[in-house]
């Protein structure tokens, strides 16, 4: 029999038992759509954690946190520059900033303003290689001039004003450009146990460029960014011990973070990306996905009981006309494909539905919970935000689509055997 | 064409450990020719059907063989032996046995679909032989639409449209009033000369059975050659 006779002879015993066969398509229709939502949850909080991880994040920045010694562990500050260096020369690495920050009380003024700042030594020529933004101007050429945080300016205040913000009022901090202008950064050792009292230093520097904002809007950016062979200016005058390092690793993109972290770690180096993070989250949500698609396959499998119910009686009904079909001459074979075909079908279509119906519900809750959550919550949506609830990927699709079909060829198996094996004599017997 | 030879069948009756064997064919041979029609007369439960089952393949016999075109049909799987039917026999049933959802159109295109020839040779074939049968004016109604004689020449004409070169019939006319039973015989007849198909006649009725060249007489298990008549 060829195809497309096989595909007319099964879409003809469809249709002369509608309701029988429609309610069975329900039935699939409602196990697969209920395993398709159910999972999506899944891919959709999934989602929602991952782009909040990647927009959160510097994402192609690698710091490294130290290195496994012979005996002792090494902090950064004690990796030595060869190392560094060598780290450079990696594959797919555009730059390796080691930052460094006195150990001193800072502070920045210009003329009767000030505000509480940090001093961060870096290698300007490196920083701007990894891709340090700014919002305005540029970066640094010469020794004496540097670059200062998003929020500087805002934070520059004259004393009266910092006693109107203690009382809570509004203040907007220095207006107009710091670009070009002559700022003073004033160092002050931290006191020991018996000092008395620490002298503070001051140097004065050229703004050139203002950092852009930090891409965490809860965090205040007042750094002062400086050339690093200040470190040992500022040590010497200040008696200081050297202070806190970090060294950041930047990859060219995204997809190569996860090589060059495994690379450092076979070194021994203490590191940590992205990659490491959205990996660990990647191993539970994959679990959670596995448990929600089990779930939904109990649903399935009840739906599937459904077809196994209608190919019975299907069989049972059509017991005269399979035997005539065997007489005239239909191989056996012939007569289970032609069941199986229809359970398959009942299967594919309800899928079909199931798809659909789950998009449908997918958009629909994407949409409707969030205002839900937000207004008994009595808050809007945080703006840089979006809840995704559920998504289906094309994975998640062919999963369903391959439980909900195979199910179904599973559940018409017997019935379609039990039609093979009708006695050709017995089922002529029986009356019209 | 057709030989029979030694033919021996029983059926078991009863539970289990009670059982009864109740010999229906005691060995039975018969040899039938190409362009033949044969008939095989007997009282109710003589076993008439149980020789036509044997002869067709749908069940296997006790003792004995049954050659058909050269070919012992009783060595063959179940898949051969539908294969083996399709070539070779045509059907007919005491109460037609149609496909009630499918028009008389396509319940005698149904074996050409099995066989699987495409859908233009099929069309043309079928619709030549409903000419042939006298069916072209209801080739779209369904079985329940028709009278018992369109719908046995359905059925003659779904066991002609392969070309099969032999037909067995079983009771063809026993639901049929004996108006329509003789236009079927005279469609069996001329279709026998014309085709020289060789036909197996299965029934209780004299009338029927004169049709044929040579008639058998199963009684008591056995085939007796009956040209006499018995006195009614
Ligand atoms: N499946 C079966 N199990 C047990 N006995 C059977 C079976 N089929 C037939 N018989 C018996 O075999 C005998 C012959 O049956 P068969 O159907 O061949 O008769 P028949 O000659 O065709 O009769 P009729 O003219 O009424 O159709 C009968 O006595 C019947 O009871
Ligand atoms: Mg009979």
């Amino acid at each position: 029999m060829q195809f497309k006779d096989q595909i007319d002879f099964i879409r003809q015993h469809m249709k002369r038992n509608k309701l029988r066969v429609a309610t069975t398509i329900l039935a699939a229709t409602m196990g697969c759509a209920f395993l398709i939502v159910l999972a999506s949850i899944g891919f959709g909080l999934h989602q929602t954690i991952t782009n909040d991880v990647l927009d959160n994040n510097l994402v192609t920045e690698i710091e490294v946190a130290g290195k496994s010694g012979e005996e002792t562990d090494l902090a950064p500050s004690e990796i030595p520059d060869g190392e560094v260096q060598k780290m450079r020369e990696m594959d797919h690495v555009v730059a390796v900033v080691e930052r460094t920050q006195p150990d001193a009380d800072t502070q920045v003024a210009i003329g009767e303003r000030s505000a509480y700042s940090r001093v961060v030594l870096s290698s300007m020529e490196e920083e701007q290689k990894s891709g340090f933004g700014l919002s305005e101007g540029k970066m640094p050429a010469a020794a004496d001039e540097i670059v200062i945080g998003y929020h500087m300016a805002s934070q520059l205040l004259t004393e009266a004003e910092q006693e109107k913000q203690a009382n809570g009022e509004e203040v907007t901090g220095f207006s107009g450009s710091l670009i070009g202008q002559t700022i003073e950064v004033q160092l002050t050792p931290y006191m020991n146990e018996g000092d008395e009292k620490t002298e503070m230093s001051s140097w004065e520097f050229v703004v050139t460029g203002i950092a852009k904002e930090p891409t965490k809007d809860w965090m205040t950016d007042t750094s002062v960014y400086a050339d690093s062979s200040w470190g040992t200016v500022f040590n010497e005058e200040l008696g200081l011990q050297p202070g806190y390092e970090n060294i950041l690793v930047y990859a060219d993109e995204l997809q190569n973070v996860g090589g060059i972290t495994n690379a450092l770690k076979e070194d021994g180096y203490y590191v940590y990306s992205v990659t490491e993070e959205l990996g660990k989250m990647n191993v539970f949500f994959n679990a959670l996905k596995a448990g929600l698609i089990f779930v939904g396959t109990i649903a399935v499998l009840i739906a599937s009981i459904g077809i196994f119910n209608t190919m019975t009686m299907a069989v049972t009904e059509r017991t005269r006309e399979i035997g005539v079909m065997k007489a005239i001459g239909a191989q056996p074979k012939l007569i289970r494909k032609l069941f199986l075909m229809e359970s398959a079908a009942i299967g594919l279509i309800g899928t079909a539905l199931a798809v659909a119906i789950s998009y449908g519900i997918s958009m629909l809750s994407n949409w409707l919970i969030p205002i839900i959550v937000m207004s008994s919550l009595g808050e809007e949506q945080p703006e840089n935000f979006t809840l995704v609830i559920s998504t289906i990927p094309w994975q998640l699709v062919v999963i369903a689509s391959a439980i909900s079909i195979g199910v179904a060829m599973v559940s018409g198996w017997r019935p379609a055997r039990k039609a093979t094996q009708i006695d050709i004599i017995q089922a002529l017997r029986q009356e019209m | 064409m057709i030989k029979i030879n030694g033919l021996q069948h029983h059926f078991k009756i009863g539970k289990k450990g009670n059982e009864r064997h109740v010999p229906v064919l005691k060995g039975v041979t018969l040899e039938v020719g190409k362009g033949e029609i044969v008939a095989i007369l007997g009282k109710s439960g003589s076993g008439k059907s149980t020789l036509l089952h044997i002869l067709a393949g749908f069940m296997s016999p006790e003792a004995g063989s049954v050659m058909v075109n050269g070919q012992e049909t009783a060595v063959l799987r179940e898949s051969e032996q539908a294969s083996f039917r399709l070539a070779n026999f045509g059907f007919i049933f005491q109460n037609f046995q149609l496909m009630p959802g499918l028009s008389a159109f396509e319940n005698v295109e149904l074996p050409l679909k099995i066989q699987g020839m495409n859908e233009a040779e099929r069309k043309m074939k079928v619709q030549k032989l409903l000419e042939k049968v006298g069916l072209e004016e209801v080739a779209g109604h369904y079985p329940n639409e028709l009278s018992g004689g369109q719908q046995q020449r359905v059925s003659i004409a779904r066991a002609l449209i392969t070309d099969a070169p032999i037909v067995l019939a079983d009771e063809p006319t026993g639901s049929l009033d004996s108006e329509t039973e003789k236009e079927i015989l005279l469609l069996i007849k001329s279709l026998n000369k014309k085709l020289g198909l060789t036909f197996v006649i299965i029934t209780h009725d004299e009338e029927v059975a004169a049709v044929a060249d040579r008639q058998y007489r199963l009684h008591d298990g056995e085939l007796v050659k009956g040209e006499q008549r018995y006195a009614v």
